[in-house]
This record gives structure tokens, C-alpha cells and sequence, in this order.
């Protein structure tokens, strides 16, 4: 984990409701790293660091909880989160071909973000709409049966409404 | 309350409560474990502990199952050794690191070449010289001679030139022989105890120091009339003075060795009545019987064996050997057969090697030497025929040759080049290709199908009882002087072993290292090596007195701290690895991705390397539950899963009190106290 | 009359939040319009129901935004033959007449959003059943009556972990429930807590009551947010209702219900782990014992079971544990829930009563193999599971029955694979995925899991040793005996399955180094097959390497070399004239 804190500057205060409700149980430690992300869009280092100190338990412990679960980034993460399915009935029907499309497409590979900042490819564990498979969900919204092509329709119509 | 339990076969006892592990450990029965610690909680990760219960489908972990009334377990089964092997295999196939230094890896015997070049490096000789003669009797003797294979492997030599480890070791001996004490080692209690060792070389002399350390009394004998083989009778003065030797040999005899010299095995004595009369035999005979040209005119007068020549001029019977001389051969041997040469007055030496420079075995620095002192080499030629006169030599009619295919051990062989022949006129011959095992004396022993003698290659044993056998005379044949001295030293504990009825097989331990290239050394100062001064050409082509003049202190000093300590600090208290050498594990079937050896240094004084962490979690649970402190932490999940001490904080890291207690439960050599 | 649209995670996905938006916005009160949860016939979504009453009239499937119009005017003017085209198969329809549905019952009829829909069916009665009427004693008594086991994968006894809690002493008793369904191909849990989240409640504290806990946990997935909505207003209604909270329906009973989400990580599934990610921590599986009946969630005594275990309970409890008993087989009673998917007909959601074989599941309700094609191997209990070969289809759906294959009964995924699945691939995928989601704590799990994946990796690429199977079937036995905890335990399975059932396939790649499903991309040749080619230059234009060269009218080469097997010139070859092999 390289040293980055110097260069974060967090607004504490935005975190400050979700603490006052949680901190003082540390058995909300994930909790609270779940409202952090939703609120900052990751887990910056100074807010990790905060935390900590509200929750009276130690960085590491924090930083801990934070590298085990796959759903926390300490990086920021695009505007679009395009979450690609890799249950076994994707993968039997070919999701590994999805992602190689849209790496392509992107110029990302999986837990990357492209520099403008719009989108980040996060391969999960299944997302629980096997008979649709291959999925994927981009933010909130899933689509099922993708090929390639369609999968980077999807991808590109995105593109061009931020365009 | 009390609980009664079986452990391997034993009945035993423990509190109601109390888990297999401590009611195992309590007893005497060792279980491994290398995540479990007393000072806090249970964790189970390695997964060592296992063990099987008779009537219990899984395998249990000893640290975490309370025992029952009535348990049957089985620390040692099968299947309990099957799941331990494995998971060393799996610890030791993510552990980058090296147990020990290259330098002691290559070692024949083994020496522990960083420790005492460390001693060396602080000033501490005698030290130096004790960790030495925990492997090698000899230094200041093998110091000189020896070809070093330590140095060809120091890594130093990835940065510029390997450390100077044999003439550090002379260094360190010569020292300590001139010190008003001494080193000396600690004699065990007698054991009433007799073993006979035949041969006074450097492998009989090695195995005789050790089994009287064992308190032992030993017997050497030997033919020639004074002690120490080849290296009295094989290497010239002007390499090793007598004296150097004789001091080493003097005190070895100080530790109460009966040497008995011009005995000669079945001429003067038998060798069933050395056999009856002690409990044990060691047969270190060597191998003493020049090897022939098989070329056509070998016969003629003025044509010698190497190192019969050698031991000539050794015993003083030989001042003159002619004006033109040729040395057939490249190796060491021929080295030494040529300057000797050179310094009876020969004024053309030849060497005489049917390859090029490149393939000669013998040392560098030897052939350097030798040139230097006017030897002509003459490669690519290999002898025809001698050519005589009224029944001596005349001249020497050499084959031209020249490098075909590489040959199985990968030198490219020699071939002649049709009907090229050179001639050269030479008064003598030396045959300097190799020595024969002469097993005269010894027929009841058995021997291999080139007529050497036949030991076990893990305990020694020859086909009699009682008889064990090392060092040139044995198996492979002749070889380097350490090499003898690490079998002589593998059969001394062998024979230990059977003086009190234990049976002993050495066992090459599992060691972990490291692949490493000059990229891995790139940011190292480049410190050159220190040479050792020796006298000039000119100079010592006159006499027999020894060449190198030896390291000065601040020479040596500055030598040894060249050394990278390659070797892991923890090698001795490691559990990992003493764990890794119960079972016969063989981790490379297993190698890939690896954790590398990220040194890293953010606690104020301990040192962290990735490489060697194996996960216990120890240290992070000790840094929680014992020093309360919580510094350090699991990072990631899964394969990658590192421990971190604070990231980037330096305030908390400052919060570490130095307290050390992590270092101490740290398994493995994984951290280091840097300073205190 | 009423259209009801399905709006499971499935259905919204396949587009019924776009048909019920169409609906709402041509509906101007001619007709009634509800939602409900997922029916399971995922393979036929978006579905709408047309109701009149309470009587199912017509199920429409596959339906469009695009037909909403007509869908409406069909309803209004009671000529729904005009939407004949949209009606459900007989063929289809039995999908859901072959099934046995306890777990299931209210899905994709009630709306998960309302408590009325779920009293008005027997919603609570179960619970008022047991409070009132029934002693814990009683109530642990019939669910050992019943059989019941654990559905989330092992099958151990639902009634003795009860008994065990029961049994317990301590201040506070906790009642979990396990939601962190990972095992990748399984959803059962999802639709059940989105489509009937009350079931999941009462069979909860029908639970918390038997063992004594006030206290009671749902841990659910994080990346299942609309189970997570449709919990958390379920709860609140049961809170307004007084059947949760304090003195529950004046009974003296009183226990809380609160929602944790997970943050990803499938170890979580395993009961320790689940109960340090509780205590907000690194979910690591702890050393048992104690077991979490001794010391679970804070230390305290608790109880943890799986979704589709207690949405059986209130069903048992009002129907009666002899009657869940009947169903089933003399080791597994009762039914279980099957997410059937993969190269299959129709998928979906089935609950059939144990004992039934897999073809009947396989071909009997799911229609057989997509495209015909020819049945390779069911996978069954996902990463701790194993597969099932062709010879193997009659065996019959119970805990033995399946343990004996090498299998498991598992927590419900049935991944139905034909020949075009390369089954060392599937062991690489699933100990990629067991590698991934290792916590790494124990070293067998760690990098046991991580060796054999780097071997099979290297299978699959065509650079496989001599050996590597015997080695790899070393590891299995070494993970099995020395790992932590149940994932790493039987991470090994999906391995030792296929190599038992398909060591040929294995030996293929590393001795041929060929792979017979054609599936592994390093071991295929792509060529052009002159006959056929006839120089439309198409593959050339779309081979992204330039590998293809030919020119118009020739035949076309690949230049092996070049090739990156990306099947591209075979996907946009009209003549089949790229030949893989």
C-alpha cells in the first residue's frame, strides 16, 4: 500500500452521520466502510484513517476489513461500474469473450478505470441471473444474454451519452 | 480431573481442558506447529498440528482439540505425515529466501563460510576458527589449498569479485595457532570407546578430531612416516609449509589421538587384526597410485606418476628431475607437478593438455601462477608416443588435437586432427591424469567395479561390520581434499552412531534458496576484492618457501565485510525449516508465483521480509492480543495477503514501542532486529 | 381483471420493469396492475400473470414494452385471444406442473411488498401456531419430525443445531440467518428473500423461539440490492404489526431482526467466517470448536441456517413435520430448490421432491439440452461440488446418493454443460474461484488452492507435465485432510470430479495437447478449408491480426503463427470453410 495520504483530503464531515449512528459498536466496522464507499465512491486513506480513530480500533485492523472484501476500492472507481458476471453459468456460456470485448473496447482490464474516469470493469462472483447468461450489470442495471457485439453496444451507447 | 489418553502407543496423562498439543508436549511427544503460540489465541492456520484419533474420520488439529478420556492418537501415521509433507511443500513453495549462503551450500563440508567470515570481520578469530572446526579440522592447511568451490558460488561475485573465503579461513587459523589460547574444542566423556583409522590424510584426520571430540579413543595409522597424505605428500611446500601442517596435525595429537605412522596395512600389520582389536575401523587409504598414459614408450626411464613425482621430491629422495620437462594433464595435480618442476632447476616445462585453457581443471590462479613462473603450456596436444633412448627419455611425440562435440559432462572433447604430429625433446614425463585406489591389504573389503573401495553412500558402511570407509579411496574415487573431509565427517557420526548402537544415514537436509542474478545486486557498492600479496615470479621459482605472504589484519578485516550475509539470520532458530527437515519434502513439483523478498523497514527497529513470511499471523496477533498495540495487520485476501505494518502513518508507526515481542514469535526469519 | 408482471432480479433484468412502466402509463384504471417475485421460469421472462380474482386466467410470456398496448386492450376487452401469441406453452407450462413447491410456495404469486398478500395465503399463522400452541421443546421436536437438513450445502440436521443452541447457556441467544449465497450458478436464496420475504421473517422467529434468541441477523449479499429493499420493508412491516419486536403478538416472546449486508467474500458462506464478518471483521473462519452453538456472534450462543432452510419451517410447522417426512427419500426429506442452468432448455428456479433423478430434473422439467446438443455433465454444489457425468443421470437427488459421485447435494446450482465444455476448464474455473475468494488464512487453502490452480492454468494452456494429474490428485488429498475450514475442504472436488469422470479429457491436454471440447483457446488450430472457401475475403477483414491472407476469389490461408484464436474468422465465415481443430 503505497503512501498516497498526502495527497487526500477527504471531506470527514460528509462521513460524520454514519458515524455518530455507528461507531460506536465496532462490529459496524463494515457498515460504516459500506457508507464510506457509497459517499466518497471508494475508501480514501485519511478516511480509513478517521474511522479508525471513531471506531477506537487500529488503522490496520480497519485496512484489515477493507482489502478483504471484494466490494471496497481504495482507488476511486468510474462513473460506471460495469460488473461482469463470472458464475459458472456465464462462464460456461462464454462471459470470458465479454470481457475480453469490452477490455478491448475500454482499453481496461479487469479492475482497471479508464483516465477519463467513467468506467471501471470489475469481474464478480455470480450475480445470480444464470438463466440470462452472460450478465453483466453496469451500475444498477443488468442485461442478460450479451454476446460481444452486444456488450459493447451497451458500452458504447454509454460512452456516447457522456460524450 | 484428569484425562487419560494414548499417544503413539505411550499412556499418558493431562488436566481436563487441556488440548492434545499440550498434553503431547508435556510428555515429550513433539507435534509441529508453526502458528500456534501460548501467549494467544488459537488460530489454526498451518495446519502442522494434525494429527489422527482412532475412530475420528478427520484429520484433528492438536492446538485447538481438547482431549478425551480415552483418545487413541496418532501423532505420526501415514496420513498425518502425508498432510504435514504437504503442507510444507505448499509453506516452502512461497518461502523466497535462503536458509544458508551459497558459499556454505557449495561447501562439500559444508562449512559455515558466513558465520565465521562475520567472526572474521569483527575481529573475533578464534571465534571464526571455532564455527571452522565445527566442520573442518584443518584450516590453515585446507585455507591454502583448497580450490574453493565456496567462492565460486559467493554471490559477492554478482556485484564484482566473490570474497577471498579460503585465505580469510588461513588467516583466521594462522591466527589463532599463534595466540597464546588457542581454540580447543570441547571434549565429551570418554567412552571407553576404540576406533582404529587407517589412513593419516586429510579425511582420517578430520574423522579422528571428531570421534575424540566424542570422547572416543582413536588410533591413526599410517605408511608413510609422518602424518597428513596428500597434503604433506601431494601438495608442494611453496603451497602448504610443512610446518602450517604439521602445528594443524600436532593439535589434533594434543587431543589425545594415538598417530602411528610407517604402518603399513599387510605388510605390517593385518587388517583383521586392526578390525578385531577396536570397536570400530575407519579405512581413509586415499588414492595413491598414479594413473598410466597407456601411450607406447611409458615404460622408459625418466617417466613419472604426478604425484609419485610429488611425493619424491616431498620425502627429499628427488633434487633434480632434467632440463626438459613435460607434465601431462591439466589439473591441479599437473599444476603442481610443473612448478615443482620449475623449482628443481628444469628449465623448459611443458604442460602438456589436449584441450584448450578453458577446459583445464585446474585452478586459474594455479595456471597463472605456473605461467608466470615460465611453464610453456602446450594445449591441444595430447602424447603420442614417448620416444627413448638406450632405455630413457628422449622426446615426446605429441598428437595435435582439437575440440569436437561436447561430451556428456558438457566439456567439448578432444579430437585429433589427422597426421599432425609435433615432437619435443624432454628428458622426463610426468603423467599428472589421475590416481588409483591401491586396495592391497584390504582384500576382505569389498570393492565397486573400478576397483575401489565399497561403502554405503548415506552411512558408510563398507560390506564388514564394524568397518566404514570415506574419502578417496571410496566410491567416487579421488576428488578434492574437503570433499574427503565432509565424508570422513558424515562417517565419523555414522560411526558415533554405531559405538552406541544407533544406526546413522546421512540425510541431505532441505534447504530453501533463492534464484538470484547481478540485476538483484545492482545497487551495491562496488568494493574490489582484496588480493592476496604473494611473492614474485622471479623470486620464488628459486626455492620451495611458501608464495603467498598472507593477508595483512586490515586486509582481512576489510575482505570480510564484503560479505552480503546471504544466509538467514534465523537458519538456526527457524521453525519452518527444522519442521521442513522432519518429513522428506520436495517443494520445486510445486514452485510458482511467490511472495518476493521485499525488505522492508517501517517499524523503527525491525527489519520485515515478505519473502520469508509464511502467514502464521503470530506477529499481528502478539503486536493485538500481547502488546496491545495493533500495528500490524492482514492486508488482502487470499494468495496475496501480505502482513503490513502501518501503511504510511509514520505517527502510528512510531506508536510501535519496540517491544520485539513479534520478532520473537516469528517463526521463520522473516523479521530482524536491526538495532537496539 | 389484473396483470401482474414478475419483478424478480431475472425478470427486471430481462426487461419487466420496462413492460410495467408501459402498463402504468396506458392504464387509466381499466384494469389493475400488480407486481409480483420471481415464478423461477426465468427462461420465459418477462412474464405477465392475467388474473381475475384470485383465479390465474392466462400466463403471458416473453412479453415486450412493445406489447403493452394490445396486452391492455386484450384485458379491457376481454379478448385475450388476440394475444394468443404470447401465451405460455403447454410444453412450457409444465416447467412449473412438474414441481413440488414448500420453499417456493408464495413466490412469483403473492407481492413481496405487501404483508397482506402474505396473511391473506397462511402468512404468520405458523408463527402464532407455535408461540401459542407449541413449546420450543415441541417445536424442535416437529422439525425433527420433519428431516429437515440444512439446504445450504453440508445437509446436517436442522433440528440438533436448534437442540444444540437450544441447549446453550448464555445471557443472549443469537438467530442467523445465512443469505451470503456465493456459490456462483445458485440464486434460490435471492428469489426466495425478494419474492416471499416474510416466509424467510416467520421461519426465522419460529426458529429464535425454539432455541431462545431475541435476537436475530439476515446476512445478506451485498450484490443483491433489490432482496436487501424487499427485506428491509418486510421487516418493518412485521415491525408495525407487531409480529417482530417486543411481545410479539401479546405472546411474552419478544426478538429483533436486523439486516446485515455482506461486503463480497465468499467465504462468508462458512458459518465462523460468517460470524467474523458479523463482528465486523476479516471473515476467517474461526477453529471449531467451540462451534457457534457454544460460542458464536459476540460469544454468545447462535444458531445459523440457510434461506431455503427456513422458508421450509413455517410450512412444516402448520402442515407438520410427518407430512414434509412423507416426500423424499429414507435419508433426504422433504424438497429442494434448484437454480437449473447453464446449456439447458429452460431455465430456472425448480423444487422437486428428493429422491427424483437428475435426468428427470434435467430433461423431464428443463427440456433437455440447448440446441439438442449432446449432454456432457451436470455441475451440482458449485466450487465444493463436483460433476456429474452422462452414465451418471439416474441417480437420484439425495444427500448420499449424490455425496457418492463425488458431488454434493450443495446449496442448489445445477450447471447443465454439453460437449462444448472443456471439463478441465471447468475444474480451472471453479479453482480460480476458490483461489480468489480464499480468506488465506490456513495454508492448505491458500496456496493449496493457488498451486492447483497454477497447474491447471498451465494444463489448459497446452504446457502440461507428465505427472500433473497424479500431483494434482496429491494436493486434493492433502487440501481435504489439512484445510481450515469447508471451502477449502472441498475446494479439491471440482478437481477430483472431473478427473475421475473425465481423466481422458485431462490426458488429452497434456499428453496430445488437444482439447477435445474445443473449448481451450491455445490448443486450437485454426484453418481454411480450400474446398469451401471461396475468397469473399470477410475473415481477412476481420481477423484482428492480420493472420488471414488470401486474396478476392482465392482461397484464403491462416497464418498459424500470427493467429491469435480469437474464433472470430470462423464466427464470420458464411460457408464454414474455418475449420477448427
Amino acid at each position: 500500500m503505497s503512501c498516497d495520504c498526502k495527497n487526500v483530503n477527504s471531506d470527514l464531515s460528509l462521513i460524520e452521520e454514519t458515524l455518530q449512528k455507528y461507531a460506536s459498536d465496532e462490529g459496524n466496522l463494515i457498515t460504516i466502510l459500506q457508507n464510506a464507499q457509497e459517499i466518497y465512491g471508494y475508501l480514501p486513506v485519511d478516511v480509513i484513517y478517521h474511522v479508525a480513530e471513531r471506531v477506537g480500533v487500529s488503522p490496520a485492523r480497519v485496512m484489515g476489513v477493507a482489502t478483504f472484501y471484494a466490494q471496497f476500492s481504495l482507488k476511486p472507481i468510474g462513473k460506471y461500474l460495469v460488473m461482469l458476471c463470472q458464475g459458472t453459468a456465464c462462464h460456461v456460456n462464454g462471459s470470458e469473450r465479454i470481457l475480453r470485448a469490452i477490455s478491448e473496447e475500454l482499453g481496461i482490464a479487469d479492475g482497471e478505470t479508464t483516465d477519463d474516469g467513467l468506467f471501471t470493469i470489475k469481474c464478480v462472483a455470480c450475480l445470480g441471473c444464470c438463466s440470462l447468461s452472460p450478465v453483466m450489470m453496469i451500475n444498477d442495471d443488468t442485461y442478460g444474454s450479451l454476446t460481444p457485439e452486444k456488450a459493447v453496444s451497451i458500452v458504447r451507447a454509454l460512452k456516447a451519452k457522456e460524450a | 480431573m484428569s484425562v487419560n489418553i494414548t499417544i503413539n502407543g505411550i499412556a499418558v496423562t493431562g488436566n481436563d481442558g487441556d488440548t492434545i498439543l499440550k498434553i503431547a508436549s508435556e510428555n515429550g511427544i513433539e507435534i509441529p506447529t508453526l502458528c500456534h503460540h501460548e501467549s494467544v489465541k488459537l488460530y489454526g492456520a498451518c495446519g502442522l498440528c494434525v494429527v489422527e484419533a482412532q475412530g475420528v474420520g478427520k484429520l484433528l488439529r492438536a492446538c485447538s482439540t481438547v482431549a478425551t478420556d480415552g483418545m487413541v492418537i496418532n501423532t505420526e501415521s501415514e496420513r498425518v505425515i502425508k498432510a504435514r509433507k504437504i503442507a510444507l511443500e505448499l509453506l516452502m513453495s512461497d518461502h523466497e529466501g535462503d536458509c544458508k549462503g551459497p558459499c556454505t551450500l557449495e561447501c562439500p563440508a559444508g562449512t559455515d563460510c558466513q558465520g565465521y567470515v562475520k567472526q572474521i570481520a569483527l575481529g573475533n578469530d578464534r571465534e571464526a576458527v571455532r564455527i571452522i572446526k565445527d566442520k573442518l579440522p584443518l584450516p590453515a592447511s585446507i585455507g591454502r589449498v583448497c580450490p574453493h568451490p565456496c567462492e565460486t558460488a559467493c554471490r559477492r561475485g554478482l556485484v564484482e569479485q566473490p570474497i577471498s573465503i579460503a585465505y580469510l579461513k588461513a588467516f583466521a587459523a594462522d591466527n589463532d595457532m599463534k595466540s597464546d589460547d588457542p581454540f580447543r574444542p570441547e571434549m565429551d566423556e570418554k567412552t571407553g570407546k576404540t576406533v582404529a583409522i587407517i589412513g593419516g590424510g586429510p579425511a582420517g584426520l578430520s574423522a579422528a578430531y571428531y570421534l575424540a571430540v566424542k570422547g572416543h579413543s582413536i588410533t591413526v595409522y599410517d605408511a608413510m612416516p609422518k602424518m597428513g597424505g596428500m597434503l604433506r605428500y601431494g601438495i608442494p611446500e611453496y603451497r602448504l609449509p610443512k610446518k602450517v601442517l604439521d602445528a594443524e596435525i600436532a593439535q589434533i595429537a594434543e587431543l589425545g589421538v594415538d598417530m602411528r605412522n610407517n604402518v603399513k596395512i599387510g605388510r605390517d600389520i593385518s587388517f583383521d587384526e586392526i578390525r578385531s582389536s577396536h570397536d570400530a575401523v575407519l579405512i581413509a587409504i586415499g588414492a595413491w597410485n598414479s594413473m598410466a598414459t597407456r601411450c607406447k614408450g611409458e615404460e622408459l626411464d625418466g617417466v613419472y606418476g604426478g604425484i609419485d613425482f610429488l611425493r619424491e621430491v616431498s620425502l627429499g629422495e628427488r633434487h633434480e628431475i632434467g632440463e626438459n620437462v613435460a607434465i601431462v594433464g591439466g589439473g591441479n595435480t599437473a599444476m603442481d607437478a610443473c612448478r615443482t618442476a620449475v623449482r628443481l632447476g628444469a628449465k623448459n616445462v611443458y604442460v602438456i593438455y589436449r584441450r584448450t585453457q578453458a577446459e583445464m581443471p585446474a585452478e586459474e590462479i594455479e595456471i597463472k601462477e605456473a605461467k608466470e613462473e615460465g611453464v610453456v603450456f602446450k594445449f591441444l596436444t595430447n602424447p603420442a608416443e614417448i620416444i627413448g633412448e638406450n632405455g630413457k627419455v628422449k622426446a615426446v611425440k605429441l598428437q595435435i588435437m582439437e575440440l569436437g562435440e561436447p561430451d556428456a559432462s558438457g566439456r567439448r572433447s578432444p579430437v585429433p586432427v589427422e597426421d599432425e604430429f609435433e615432437t619435443i625433446e624432454v628428458d622426463a614425463v610426468i603423467a599428472a591424469i589421475g590416481q588409483r585406489v591401491n586396495p592391497t591389504g584390504f582384500e576382505s573389503v569389498e570393492l565397486n567395479q573400478r576397483g575401489i573401495i565399497k561403502a554405503d553412500a548415506a552411512s558408510f558402511k563398507t560390506n564388514i561390520e564394524g568397518v566404514f570407509a570415506a574419502g578417496d579411496a571410496v566410491n567416487n574415487g579421488a576428488g578434492i581434499a574437503i570433499a574427503a573431509i565432509a565424508e570422513a565427517n558424515k562417517a565419523a557420526l555414522a560411526i558415533d552412531g554405531y559405538l552406541h548402537g544407533i544406526d546413522i544415514s546421512y540425510r541431505p537436509e532441505y534447504v530453501s534458496r533463492r534464484v538470484v542474478s547481478e540485476k538483484d545486486f545492482a545497487d551495491r557498492e562496488k568494493i574490489a576484492r582484496q588480493e592476496m600479496p604473494h611473492r614474485s615470479a622471479e623470486d620464488r621459482r628459486r626455492d620451495f618457501a611458501e608464495i603467498n605472504l598472507g593477508f595483512t589484519d586490515e586486509q582481512a578485516r576489510n575482505e570480510a565485510k564484503r560479505c552480503l550475509e546471504c544466509g538467514c539470520h534465523d537458519y538456526a532458530q527457524c521453525s519452518l525449516i527444522r519442521h521442513a527437515n522432519r518429513y522428506p519434502i520436495a517443494p520445486d513439483r510445486l514452485s510458482g508465483a511467490k511472495h518476493t523478498c521485499e525488505v522492508e523497514q517501517k517499524l523503527v527497529c525491525i527489519e520485515r521480509n515478505q519473502g520469508k513470511c509464511i502467514l502464521c499471523g503470530l506477529c499481528v496477533r502478539t503486536c493485538e492480543e500481547v502488546a496491545k498495540k495493533g500495528i500490524l495487520g492482514l492486508v488482502g485476501r487470499g494468495f496475496p495477503t501480505v502482513v503490513k505494518p502501518e501503511f504510511n502513518n509514520p505517527e502510528t508507526i512510531r506508536g510501535c514501542a519496540d517491544c520485539l515481542k513479534c520478532v520473537e514469535v516469528c517463526p521463520t526469519g522473516s523479521l530482524k532486529i536491526i538495532k537496539k | 381483471m389484473k396483470i401482474v408482471i414478475g419483478q424478480g432480479s431475472c425478470g427486471i433484468a430481462a426487461g419487466a420493469a420496462k413492460v410495467y412502466k408501459a402498463l402504468e402509463g396506458i392504464n387509466t384504471g381499466a384494469f389493475e396492475l400488480g407486481s409480483t417475485g420471481c415464478i423461477g421460469m426465468c427462461f420465459l421472462e418477462p412474464i405477465a400473470d392475467i388474473y381475475d380474482g384470485d383465479v390465474l386466467v392466462k400466463r403471458l410470456v416473453h412479453v415486450d414494452e412493445k406489447d403493452a398496448e394490445r396486452i391492455a386492450k386484450a384485458v379491457c376487452e376481454n379478448d385475450l385471444d388476440s394475444i394468443s401469441d404470447l401465451f405460455i406453452t403447454d410444453d412450457d407450462a409444465s416447467f412449473l406442473s412438474q414441481q413440488t413447491r414448500i420453499a417456493l410456495r408464495h413466490c412469483g404469486i403473492i407481492d413481496p411488498t405487501k404483508l397482506e398478500d402474505y396473511t391473506a395465503i397462511d402468512g404468520y399463522r405458523a408463527l402464532k401456531k407455535a408461540l401459542c400452541e407449541m413449546t420450543p421443546e415441541e417445536v424442535i421436536d416437529e422439525i425433527k419430525t420433519s428431516g429437515l437438513a440444512g439446504r445450504g450445502g453440508a445437509g446436517f440436521p436442522t433440528w440438533f443445531k436448534w437442540n444444540a443452541a437450544r441447549q446453550s447457556v448464555g445471557d443472549r441467544k443469537f438467530m442467523i440467518c445465512n443469505a451470503d449465497e456465493g456459490d456462483p450458478g445458485a440464486f434460490m436464496d435471492r428469489a426466495v428473500i425478494e419474492s416471499d420475504p416474510h416466509t424467510l421473517i416467520e421461519g426465522m422467529l419460529i426458529g429464535a423461539y425454539a432455541i431462545g434468541a431475541s435476537e436475530a441477523i439476515v446476512y445478506v449479499r451485498a450484490e443483491y440490492p433489490l432482496a436487501i429493499i424487499n427485506l428491509k420493508r418486510a421487516i418493518e412491516q412485521a415491525r408495525e404489526n407487531n409480529l417482530l419486536g417486543e411481545n410479539i403478538l401479546g405472546t411474552g416472546f419478544s426478538c429483533e431482526m436486523r439486516i446485515k449486508a455482506g461486503a463480497g467474500a465468499f467465504v462468508c458462506g462458512e458459518e465462523t467466517a460468517l460470524i467474523e464478518s458479523l463482528e465486523g471483521k476479516r471473515g476467517m473462519p474461526r477453529l471449531k470448536p467451540p462451534f457457534p452453538a457454544q460460542k458464536g456472534y459476540n460469544q454468545y450462543p447462535s444458531n445459523i441456517n440457510n434461506v431455503e432452510t427456513f422458508a421450509n419451517v413455517a410450512w412444516i410447522i402448520l402442515n407438520g413435520g410427518e407430512k414434509f417426512a412423507q416426500m423424499g427419500t429414507p435419508d433426504s426429506k422433504g424438497t429442494k430448490v434448484f437454480a437449473l442452468t447453464g446449456k439447458i432448455k429452460k431455465g430456472g428456479l425448480v423444487e422437486i421432491p428428493m429422491g427424483m433423478t437428475l435426468r428427470e430434473v434435467i430433461f423431464d422439467i428443463g427440456g433437455g439440452i440447448r440446441d439438442d446438443a449432446e449432454f456432457k455433465a451436470v455441475q451440482m454444489g458449485g466450487p465444493s461440488g463436483g460433476c456429474i457425468p452422462a452414465d451418471k443421470l439416474d441417480t437420484i437427488i439425495d444427500y448420499k446418493a449424490l455425496g457418492a459421485t463425488g458431488a454434493i447435494m450443495g446449496s442448489g446450482g445445477m450447471v447443465v454443460m454439453d460437449q462444448t465444455t472443456c471439463m478441465v476448464d471447468v475444474a480451472r474455473f471453479f479453482l480460480d474461484f476458490t483461489a480468489k475468494e480464499s480468506c488465506g488464512k490456513c495454508v492448505h487453502c491458500r496456496l493449496g488452492t493457488k498451486r492447483m490452480l497454477e497447474i491447471l492454468e498451465r494444463i489448459v494452456a497446452g504446457e502440461g507435465k507428465e505427472g500433473d494429474i497424479e500431483l494434482l490428485e496429491e494436493l486434493c488429498e492433502g487440501i481435504k485432510d489439512g484445510a481450515l475450514c469447508g471451502l477449502g475442504q472441498t475446494a479439491p472436488n471440482p478437481v477430483l470430479t472431473t478427473i475421475r469422470y473425465f481423466r481422458n479429457e485431462y490426458e488429452a491436454h497434456i499428453k496430445e495437447k488437444k482439447c477435445p471440447a474445443k473449448a481451450c483457446a491455445s490448443l486450437l488450430r485454426y484453418s481454411i478449408d480450400a474446398d469451401k472457401c471461396i475468397g469473399c475475403t470477410a475473415c481477412a477483414k476481420k481477423c484482428p491480426v492480420a493472420a488471414i491472407s488470401g486474396s478476392v476469389k482465392q482461397t484464403h490461408s491462416i497464418d498459424a503463427q500470427k493467429c491469435i484464436r480469437c474464433g472470430q474468422c470462423a464466427s464470420v465465415c458464411r460457408f464454414g470453410a474455418v475449420t477448427v481443430c
